[in-house]
């Protein structure tokens, strides 16, 4: 392939302060690439949910005797946006605790046909994001990664 | 860090009634805020409560989280909840998690 995608990376600590900011740095990308309003909203709350993950999940289970406080390094989340001609991919990483995040992305569940008592809200986040995107791959080894595709519509040429 | 503005809530109580309005962002950063307010306004059982969103412009699934919560809560009171005036991107929210018809105030199911 002879055209690089072109790539925008940005690191932001890991702390929900900061996930407006990722929402920020997408609507200025994905605006830029000519990405319908409605599409930029459908990306903002997907990306946000993967943010949201990471930053859950950032100190993760301590191993016993250690303390909280006192991380070498303050834990960051990785957002690297990739674009393409025909599509963007948003991928959010991070280096915390790996939870079994493929097991979860399979268990992403929504409320459809649940009575008032069984209602949960674990499960939406991942939903969501499969929901909202044409493509989310979730992989965990050291740390977790999310990596979601939009395609971009053509809606304003002939196809 | 956080702006004073990014969200805020305001009560108003009217006879019978208690309408909460949601303004600006309702994410992981700003749930705590929801949630606290959130805690004793589920306990009014002699009212309905009611969130009108005409003023948030975002939520994701922290905020329908703690919707999740509220509508339990209120139903476990048998006390009458609702959401109202909600933006259409909010709206598809709603309907993709399923949390639709737990807002209308009528429950879907009586278990």
């Amino acid at each position: 392939m002879l055209i690089k995608d072109d790539i925008i990376t940005i690191f932001v600590p890991a702390a929900a302060e900061y996930v407006d900011l990722a929402r920020l740095t997408l609507y200025g990308v994905a605006s830029k690439m000519g990405f319908s309003f409605e599409e930029i909203e459908d990306m903002k709350v997907a990306l946000s949910e993967a943010c949201n993950n990471a930053v859950l999940h950032a100190y993760g289970d301590l191993p016993e005797g250690t303390t909280f406080s006192a991380p070498d390094e303050q834990p960051r989340v990785e957002i690297r946006f990739i674009k393409r001609a025909d599509s963007l991919s948003i991928v959010v990483k991070d280096d915390g605790s790996s939870f079994d995040a493929a097991a979860v992305a399979r268990n992403a569940e929504s409320l459809h046909g649940k009575a008032v008592h069984e209602l949960e809200a674990g499960g939406l986040g991942l939903y969501l994001m499969q929901a909202l995107m044409d493509q989310v791959e979730v992989s965990s080894g050291s740390g977790t990664q999310v990596m979601m595709t939009k395609r971009l519509s053509k809606s304003g040429e002939w196809a | 860090m956080k702006s004073p503005d990014k969200f805020y809530l305001r009560t108003e109580n009217q006879e019978g009634r208690c309408t909460v309005f949601l303004n600006g962002e309702l994410d992981l950063e700003t749930a705590s805020q929801m949630r606290a307010a959130m805690s004793t306004l589920v306990e009014l059982s002699d009212r309905e409560l009611v969130l009108n969103l005409r003023d948030l412009r975002y939520i994701d699934s922290t905020g329908i989280g703690i919707l999740v919560s509220v509508v339990r809560a209120r139903h476990a009171k048998s006390a009458p909840f609702l959401v109202e005036a909600i933006p259409p991107n909010i709206r598809k929210l709603f309907d993709m998690t399923g949390i639709s018809p737990f807002l209308s105030g009528s429950s879907p199911s009586s278990n």
